[in-house]
């Protein structure tokens, strides 16, 4: 009983309602704990300061006045609940499998690299116009009912939707 | 509970979450994009309904936020070019198969391109300060 339990919570994927009422759970919790909304992409910012010279950058020093705020320990946070979840279940490893993108396109791992870095510069750019991500907009903004983030959740999946298709009748094309 | 150490929890507590679903996993990300897997579409979906419910709830607390203050919830207009950022986003996580929060679930897995998209995001959320300083409506 007691092994069963452990192993579908730390050793098997988890169901779809799972995961779901999880982060949906985080939603009202951090308003009841630190009337604070849930999102992640806003964070990047601190990053950027930590990272990269942004001295001049009027955006972030006053956006991002306190350096270490509590965004970077949510950050940091996710990193090891990541972690967390690869030791327990027995899969952590360095690995350059990405899915499907790896197993069919075999690009030479510069190219992959390049591939991925230019997906990320998408996503911190469309995130910080959107004014939010998946998080912000979709799960917080959603089940607050807030129009602005429905319509951004919608151009999230056009967006989305393009992009996967392109990639994969180019690159992956028959594989999957 | 102090702020920082709570969302320390809290963010560990989220990135156990969305790596045991799945939502690190660039096939069911892409999956879901290409109709091929909507386990995700399932978890989102899940997640809002029980957002939603958790948020009325909440209100109907005599002291809905542990504190005592008034709860403030924080809403996000829409500017001028939102919906084109959202686009841009959209592209990039068809793309990478990672969100900002997944992307972070993938480096504590240990994947080694997740590390380039969250270098990525980084560039690219500086790229927006550098934009942002002459034109103050993105």
């Amino acid at each position: 009983m007691v092994a069963s339990i452990i192993q579908s919570i730390f050793v098997d994927p988890w169901p779809f309602w799972a995961g779901g009422v999880v982060i949906g759970l985080l939603v009202p919790l951090l308003y009841y704990y630190f009337n604070t909304a849930l999102g992640v992409s806003t964070g990047y910012g601190n990053l950027v300061k930590i990272f990269l010279p942004s001295k001049n950058l009027q955006w972030i020093k006053s956006k991002y006045a306190e350096t270490f705020s509590w965004r970077v320990f949510f950050i940091a946070g996710i990193i090891l609940g990541g972690l967390l979840s690869a030791l327990l279940s027995g899969n952590f490893g360095l690995t350059a499998e990405m899915g499907r993108f790896t197993s069919i396109a075999q690009w030479p791992a510069l190219l992959n690299a390049l591939f991925f870095f230019a997906g990320g510069i998408l996503l911190g750019l469309g995130a910080r116009i959107a004014g939010g991500c998946t998080s912000g907009h979709s799960i917080h903004g959603i089940a607050n009912l807030h129009i602005s983030s429905i319509l951004a959740t919608i151009f999230f999946l056009i967006g989305g939707v393009i992009a996967a298709n392109i990639v994969r009748s180019l690159f992956l094309g028959g594989g999957w | 509970m102090n702020k920082k150490f709570g969302f320390l929890l809290f963010g560990i507590l989220f990135g156990f979450t969305l790596s045991r679903v799945g939502a690190s996993e660039y096939d069911l990300i892409v999956g879901m994009f290409i109709g091929q897997d909507y386990k995700l579409v399932g978890v989102i979906i899940t997640a809002i309904v029980v957002g939603a419910i958790g948020m009325q709830v909440l209100k109907r607390f005599s002291r809905p936020v542990i504190s005592g203050e008034p709860l403030k919830i924080s809403h996000k207009e829409l500017k001028k070019w939102s919906l084109l950022g959202a686009a841009l986003f959209g592209i990039g996580w068809g793309m990478s198969g990672a969100c900002p929060g997944t992307v972070l679930a993938q480096l504590g897995e240990g994947k080694i391109f997740g590390f380039f998209t969250f270098a990525g995001m980084i560039c690219g959320t500086y790229i927006y300060a550098r934009l942002k300083e002459n034109r103050p409506e993105l």
